[in-house]
């Protein structure tokens, strides 16, 4: 019997124990902000674009979190699909067509000669790329536009072109191999080519 | 006898040299038209410090570094600058960047120079300015200003210069160490004294044995210079396989040379800083070798920078009818080459002209038979199957972790594999998808910045705004402040009117209550008799509905269980009220039957008087009742009085 007692009391003991080192622990390690929201705000492009029927991509981050689909995002397309399907632990779907395709990435140029200065797409862009001030000129600083559009709605002239980003000798990479399977046909073997 | 050690893997190519190796170097002439890149090395975009037209000497600086890891570049020759425009570069990709076009004059008169005659009095950084100023970048392929590389953050104790040349065909550096080989040693010293006199190992290739015998009767009389005899095996040439080789220690991953302490510099890179400095000449001109079989007069050239590739072949008498494939560098790494008017740069060690089945053909592929014949091969102790696999399949992130970053692109991998799959293609386009999705990432951080910024700026404005309007709203009345106080006898007639109402309201509800509080008490009075006939009718009603009506008697019982209470309620409420008035009617009802009752008796007494015998015994009970009768009078009058009396006390306090 007493030693009923005494397995009691050490196991009271314990849980006594661990419980306050995990409520200490709830204390002091707890983590502000919900992590998920963050994690998933970091593989989405920040276009900014609001596509996916959300203005910009934390909030769309936050209805990700809270259960909304991942194939909203048309910027971001596949690549972000299935980043965000791993990180979820969910399954990689197609695109929803319904927020638009993926596209080539484009920067927008505003045609300066013919902006009249009105500062609505200043007021439009969610990055402030775009410098300029009332009657004056306006022009997009270029390594900032995320091309997401948002800017050639207000425009008043339609002086705003969305133009694809141009490969550059730094920006090139190789592309890869067209996958063929080889026939029989070869005409000649490597070996040959060697001990030419 | 220096010991050598080996590296993993690596391939034995058929080498190729004697086609060109076999006569000195030629000096090839001017050609008419230079055209001189801005981007010749790795890092950024040198600038343009001529214009169009202007007349430049020999050896005149053109363009200027940008930036730490950049590279001047200099005029190869006299003439006019015709042009300063995109052309096409010497790059896989074939597309253009900004160059400046040299019409050359043929006088090829030089600019003032400033050889140094004792080069043991410069100091460390006069040897490194001369460097960068001279525009020397990396001569074995890579590009990268050698000034950068030889200013390294820690101790070196070892300098490696590479002479192994492992690639097919390719036999500049071979001629160059042949020929100039006092030069190289000379240059190395110039490093030596740059990095505090580390110990220096020449590694090459046992199959340049001329170019060995030269380097060791140059560097005899020196006792830390020390030329290495290693096999041939490819890529005993790359950076990190000779120094494994020479020394037996391995790059870590991720680093450079420096991070153990060694530092490795070609030998065209060496002959170029002993001219820098030596004889003060910017580095203009390279050696490159032209062979293939398609060309009739294969050999090594001293070719000037900026020399179109064409002016080349037909130099060499290279015939392009026979010509398969051109390629830029040696079969292994290099690259092949469509439009000729590719001029040549700083690391354009070789052009070859390869004639039909010289070099395999871009032949279809066939599957991966995981023979792991690459494993074997890779000189980077890689994985190329696990890396082909995630190359073709996208997933970039798990080719960075199976240390794609790496490859050196030697393409062993590729010449070993019996499928003929263009391995290092794929790895080349990982390595560019993996570029790109990180600067990409960088943008969207820089994005995400911004967005935040703005909406953080955005609620600001909006804060600001609200207290702006605040601050507005507090002037306005400390304004009005100021005006009373500076006109005290003005009324506000806001104020005024305000006490004016208030007044009257008071003065109404005042009235109101002295009015009711009689009005009240007779009403609820009525109130509570009205009740209680109600009761008493439905209570007949109901002792007469029980004798005949059953049905009714219920619906009837109900009414008067209701009513009951209704009364009880109405007569609670005039309790209530009449003892906040201090009224008593019970009291006033018992002295008023007190009243009555002596004088009932007082009038049957007096009846009684007239028939009566015993006058005297009855006159006194009259008196007697008289009395009470008045005293009961009087303590009515006295109760009345004080209930009327109360409610107006109770008002008022």
């Amino acid at each position: 019997m007493q030693t009923l007692y005494l397995a009691i009391v050490i196991l009271a003991l314990l849980a006594i124990v661990c419980g306050a080192i995990l409520g200490f622990a709830a204390i002091r390690f707890k983590v502000d902000g919900d992590p998920i929201v963050d994690q998933i705000d970091s593989l989405l492009p920040q276009t900014q674009c609001g596509q996916c029927g959300h203005p910009g991509c934390k909030p769309y981050a936050q209805a990700i979190a809270n259960g909304e689909a991942i194939n909203r995002c048309p910027p971001g397309g596949e690549t972000t699909i299935k980043a965000l399907a791993d990180l979820l632990d969910l399954e990689a779907i197609p695109l929803d067509a319904e927020h638009g395709s993926e596209a080539i990435r484009t920067i927008a140029y505003i045609r300066e000669d013919e902006c009249i200065g009105c500062t609505k797409c200043i007021q439009a862009c969610p990055v402030d790329a775009i410098l300029g001030a009332a009657k004056q000129m306006h022009t997009v600083i270029v390594d900032e536009c995320t091309g997401c559009d948002l800017c050639l709605e207000p425009c008043p002239v339609d002086c705003i072109d969305m133009l694809p980003v141009e490969v550059t000798s730094a920006s090139w990479h190789w592309q890869q191999p067209e996958q063929l399977i080889a026939t029989s046909n070869l005409p000649h073997s490597r070996g040959e080519s060697d001990h030419a | 006898m220096h010991k050598i050690w080996n590296f993993h893997g690596g391939v034995h190519p058929v080498e190729n040299k004697t086609q060109s190796n076999q006569l000195p170097i030629i000096v090839m002439p001017i050609p008419a038209q230079l055209t001189m890149h801005l981007s010749q090395h790795i890092g950024k975009v040198a600038k343009a410090i001529v214009e169009t037209g202007d007349y430049v000497l020999k050896g005149q600086l053109i363009a200027c570094a940008q930036g730490f890891v950049s590279a001047n570049v200099h005029a190869p020759s006299s003439g006019h600058v015709s042009a300063i425009a995109d052309r096409t570069l010497p790059h896989q990709s074939a597309l253009s960047g900004p160059c400046i076009v040299i019409d050359t004059d043929g006088k090829d008169q030089w600019a003032t120079l400033s050889p140094t005659a004792n080069p043991e009095s410069l100091s460390k950084p006069d040897l490194l300015n001369l460097i960068q100023a001279a525009g020397i970048t990396g001569m074995g392929g890579a590009g990268f200003p050698s000034a950068v590389k030889l200013q390294p953050k820690i101790n070196i104790h070892t300098l490696v210069i590479n002479g192994a040349e492992c690639e097919p065909y390719i036999t500049a550096d071979d001629r160059l160490m042949r020929e100039y080989a006092a030069q190289i040693i000379a240059g190395i010293q110039l490093v030596q004294q740059l990095i505090d006199q580390p110990h220096c190992l020449i590694g090459i290739e046992d199959n340049k044995p001329e170019a060995v015998a030269a380097l060791t009767y140059a560097a005899d009389q020196h006792t830390n210079i020390e030329v290495c005899v290693i096999p041939t095996k490819y890529p005993s040439g790359g950076e990190k396989q000779l120094i494994e080789i020479l020394t037996g220690k391995q790059v870590p991953h991720g680093g450079i040379p420096a991070d153990i302490g060694m530092v490795c510099q070609n030998v065209g890179t060496v002959k170029a800083i002993f001219d820098a400095i030596i004889l003060g000449r910017p580095l203009i001109n390279r050696i490159t070798t032209v062979t293939g079989k398609a060309a009739a007069n294969a050999g090594n050239y001293e070719v000037l920078l900026g020399t179109q590739v064409a002016d080349i072949l037909a130099f060499a008498k290279v015939d392009l009818a026979k010509t398969s494939r051109l390629v830029m560098g040696g079969p292994m790494m290099g690259f092949t080459i469509q439009d000729t008017h590719t001029p040549i740069i700083k690391s354009s060690n070789c052009i070859l002209a390869a004639a039909d089945l010289e070099l395999a053909p871009v032949a279809d592929h066939h599957a991966c038979i995981r023979c792991g014949q690459c494993e074997v091969a890779c000189p980077a102790q890689l994985l190329p199957q696990q890396l082909f696999w995630f190359a073709k399949a996208e997933e970039f992130e798990k080719a960075q972790d199976h240390n794609l970053s790496d490859c050196i692109e030697c393409g062993a991998c590729a010449w070993v594999c019996p499928s003929q799959i263009p391995l290092v293609q794929y790895y080349r386009y990982a390595k560019g998808r993996l570029k790109t999705i990180n600067s990409e990432a960088q943008l969207a951080e820089v994005s995400r910045l911004r967005f935040e910024n703005r909406e953080q700026r955005l609620v600001d404005e909006k804060l600001a705004k609200e207290e702006k309007r605040k601050a507005r709203a507090l002037t306005a009345a400390a304004a009005q402040a100021a005006k009373r106080a500076a006109n005290p006898s003005a009324e506000d007639p806001v104020a005024a009117a305000l006490a004016r109402v208030n007044l009257k309201k008071q003065a109404k509800t005042n009235a109101a209550t002295q009015k009711s509080t009689e009005d009240e008490y007779k009403e609820l009075k009525t109130a509570a008799a009205i009740t209680r006939t109600k009761l008493n009718k439905t209570r007949k009603a109901l002792t007469n509905a029980q004798a005949q009506d059953h049905e009714q008697a219920q619906a009837l019982q109900q009414t008067v269980i209701a009513l009951t209470t209704k009364a009880a309620a109405a007569a609670a409420e005039l309790h209530a009220y009449e003892a906040k008035l201090g009224l008593d009617p019970e009291k006033e009802k018992t002295l008023q039957l007190a009243v009555a009752k002596a004088n009932g008796v007082v009038r049957k007494l007096e009846k009684s008087l007239a028939t009566a015998e015993n006058l005297q015994q009855l006159e006194a009970e009259i008196f007697n009742a008289k009395a009470i009768h008045e005293a009961a009078g009087l303590a009515l009058e006295e109760h009345q009085a004080n209930a009327k009396e109360k409610p107006t006390s109770t008002q008022e306090s």
